[in-house]
């Protein structure tokens, strides 16, 4: 309603504005022939000056609203990781599950101090990272709550290959009160639960650097890491070279460690990516099968279509027609 | 025990390569295939680039070398083992395509320590977003490099 008030005014206005003017214009112009009497300059000027008002306000629009504020300082937004050559990643490729091996070390001996891997059973690490026997003696070095004996208490008992990968902390709230009141996250699903995956954690874990730049603001209690968001993170650095000693002597340098228990966690984060890559290889292969199969089908049951021929065969017409 | 695992069982016993094992193999064994899989990984690293295949035949005699000599000197050796990320990335930061960035953050800590020294205040702004840039093109550099390193 607005909108055609407003465009009722102005039409009044130009009226109001061009006077007599228009007023004897607009009988010239209601005829189709008049049309034709105005000049090809005039025209092109028109077309010109409507493209170019056209152009303009959608330059302009775009000057307007086009570009989004950020409010968001670099800082804050933490610095974008860079983009590893990931070899798991490959749409062909699995694991290397002598990194995941080493990779679960690393979680074993470093990282469980403080996160949970509260999702990965035992009985999955069977056949990926360990053996049947070194899973079962893993699982037996922690106690689990057993099922209530006769007088309903409950007893602990050594763990199963079916327990769970137990957590340092009992709770969330115990967790922050033993780390200054910042949670170390759960880490089974860590790698899709952040934005840019294994080379943001990769980033993380090997990008402290040796102190922040100069100028930048570092909270008590927090470490500068660029990757994190806010750049202040309660983690300090944890990975320094030889901190763990791997069972197949890879040289246990920082981007080592990094590399392979990110591998791992990928790994925590999605144990069916091997399965998965061969169920799509299996998909394609049986597609490939079927499209074959689909196109012999065809050339059969079109074989009657494609090599008949039409003869048309006009009927004898009597002589009577003809003449 | 179906009649469909029999078959699988047919079928695995006539084929010429073997599942994983999950029961822990005896040891000899281990021992061959955890080489098999490093010349694998040599010859995967082979294909993708001649330089990566190199330095990880490099490093077999190394660790070979290691095996070989007495611990005194693997503590040694231990002691000096040196990053190659920190490595790569501070000749990455010293080359030529990150030359604009290093000199953006140099000079940006020179004025920043200079603003904090003088007025014994502190600075207004900081190295952050110049940080990032180096940090950004270093890293971006040495990803590559590193890749081939690594394990």
């Amino acid at each position: 309603m607005l909108a055609r008030s407003c465009l009722r005014s102005t039409r009044i206005l130009n009226g109001a504005r061009n006077g007599a003017t228009a007023l004897t214009k607009r009988p010239i112009s209601s005829y189709s022939s008049g049309a034709s009497s105005e000049s090809p300059m005039k025209l092109n000027m028109t077309a010109a000056a409507s493209t170019a008002l056209a152009i303009g306000s959608v330059a302009w629009y775009y000057h307007l609203y086009g570009s989004t504020a950020q409010a968001m300082t670099p800082a804050e937004e933490g610095l974008h990781p860079t983009k590893y050559p990931w070899v798991h990643e490959h749409w062909l490729k699995t694991f290397d599950h002598q990194a995941l091996r080493r990779g679960f070390q690393v979680y074993r001996e470093v990282c469980a101090a403080c996160h949970s891997l509260s999702r990965i059973p035992y009985r999955s690490l069977v056949g990926t990272i360990l053996t049947v026997d070194e899973a079962k003696a893993m699982a037996e070095e922690n106690e689990y709550d057993s099922e209530p004996n006769d007088e309903g208490e409950i007893e602990q008992r050594p763990g199963k290959l079916s327990d769970y990968l137990p957590s340092p902390y009992k709770n969330d709230e115990a967790a922050r009160a033993a780390n200054q009141g910042a949670l170390p996250p759960d880490l089974s699903l860590i790698v899709k639960g952040r934005h840019g995956g294994c080379d943001y954690i990769f980033s993380l874990l090997t990008g402290y650097p040796e102190e922040p730049p100069a100028g930048a603001q570092v909270g008590a209690g927090l470490n500068f890491n660029p990757y994190f968001p806010g750049t202040g993170i309660a983690m300090a650095r944890v990975l320094y070279n030889d901190l763990v000693e791997y069972e197949d002597e890879t040289p246990a340098t920082t981007s080592q460690m990094a590399k392979d228990v990110v591998e791992f966690l990928n790994w925590a984060a999605e144990p069916e990516m091997d399965d998965r890559k061969r169920m799509g290889m299996k998909v394609l292969a049986v597609t490939t099968v079927l499209f074959a199969l689909s196109v012999w089908v065809k050339r059969y049951k079109w074989a009657s279509v494609k090599s008949r021929k039409i003869a048309y065969d006009p009927p004898k017409a009597s002589n009577r027609v003809r003449d | 025990m179906g009649i469909w695992d029999a078959f699988t069982d047919l079928v695995e016993a006539a084929t010429p390569w073997s599942t994983a094992e999950a029961e822990a193999p005896p040891p000899e064994e281990k021992e061959s295939e955890s080489q098999d899989k490093g010349s694998e990984e040599s010859k995967d690293g082979d294909e993708s680039k001649d330089g990566g295949e190199s330095k990880d035949s490099e490093e077999g005699v190394e660790e070979e070398a290691e095996e070989d000599a007495g611990e005194e000197e693997e503590e040694e050796d231990d002691e000096e083992l040196e990053d190659p990320k920190d490595k790569l990335e501070e000749a990455c930061k010293n080359s030529k395509t990150c030359a604009p960035a290093k000199h953006h953050y140099d000079e940006c800590v020179e004025r920043v320590t200079n603003q904090s020294d003088d007025g014994d205040s502190e600075a207004k702004e900081d190295c952050v977003e110049e940080f990032f840039h180096l940090a950004h093109c270093a890293t971006q550099c040495a990803a590559p490099k590193l890749w081939s390193v690594l394990k």
